[in-house]
């Protein structure tokens, strides 16, 4: 296998993660919009925003998923990933550090982890972003120049 | 055939497993009923504590327990 094959693998391996994660959590908080938006309210800093925010959050999510599915957008789909990741992973540290009583916001599977396992969680999801950014740079750059000067 | 899996039936499949896995453990997303102390009595109020870790639930600094005799603290992860 070439190392451009394995590389490819690579790509599309965190693609899928990175578009499960996205499904997963949107879907969750599509399910029970009014306990998110509840959640959202007991929130530090972002409360007044709830409202905006209930539907804001997973309709970002799975236009994410959509840009990770479509060829064409899927380097802007790792980058939003990425973004959206790092915003949230930010939000935590910045609650962690400057408030006392940190109320649970997470669901499902995820609500097996603390808040610090959770960035943990973020970090390495954020860590395969990068990657598959990279690694797709790379064969950006790797690919032959277009000859044609007609 | 390769492309087609890779392009097609792969993603399918992750979407597919992410709804339903979503769905499966919709139960854990809930949050639960606790019971607070006030001056008229217990008063039942929801929590996303998970019920576990080494520290105790608060709401708004009230302490959150699993029965309306306001026994048993329920548990946060710190």
């Amino acid at each position: 296998m070439s190392s451009k094959n394995f590389n490819n693998y690579i790509i599309s391996a965190i693609k899928l993660l990175l578009g499960m994660l996205f499904i997963y959590t949107a879907t969750g908080k599509l399910m029970h919009l009014d306990i998110f938006q509840m959640r959202l309210e007991q929130m530090p800093y972002i409360s007044p925003l709830a409202s905006s925010l209930k539907w804001l959050v997973p309709f970002a999510e799975l236009v994410i998923v959509g840009l990770l599915l479509i060829g064409k957008y899927r380097a802007l789909g790792m980058y939003a990933s990425f973004i959206l990741l790092g915003l949230f992973t930010m939000y935590i540290m910045a609650v962690l550090r400057f408030n006392e009583h940190v109320p649970c916001s997470c669901g499902g599977v995820l609500s097996a982890l603390s808040w610090r396992d959770h960035i943990l969680f973020n970090g390495a999801f954020m860590l395969l972003a990068l990657t598959a950014i990279r690694l797709s740079r790379k064969g950006n750059k790797d690919k032959p120049q277009n000859q044609n000067t007609t | 055939m390769k492309t087609t899996v890779l392009k097609i039936v792969l993603p399918a499949f992750a979407i597919v497993m992410a709804v339903g896995l979503a769905f499966a453990t919709e139960e854990n997303n809930l949050p639960v009923t606790g019971y607070i102390s006030t001056p008229s009595g217990p008063l039942p109020v929801q929590t996303d504590c998970p019920d576990t870790g080494q520290g105790y639930c608060f709401k708004e600094s009230n302490p959150v327990y699993r029965t309306m005799a306001l026994e048993n603290q329920i548990r946060d992860w710190e």
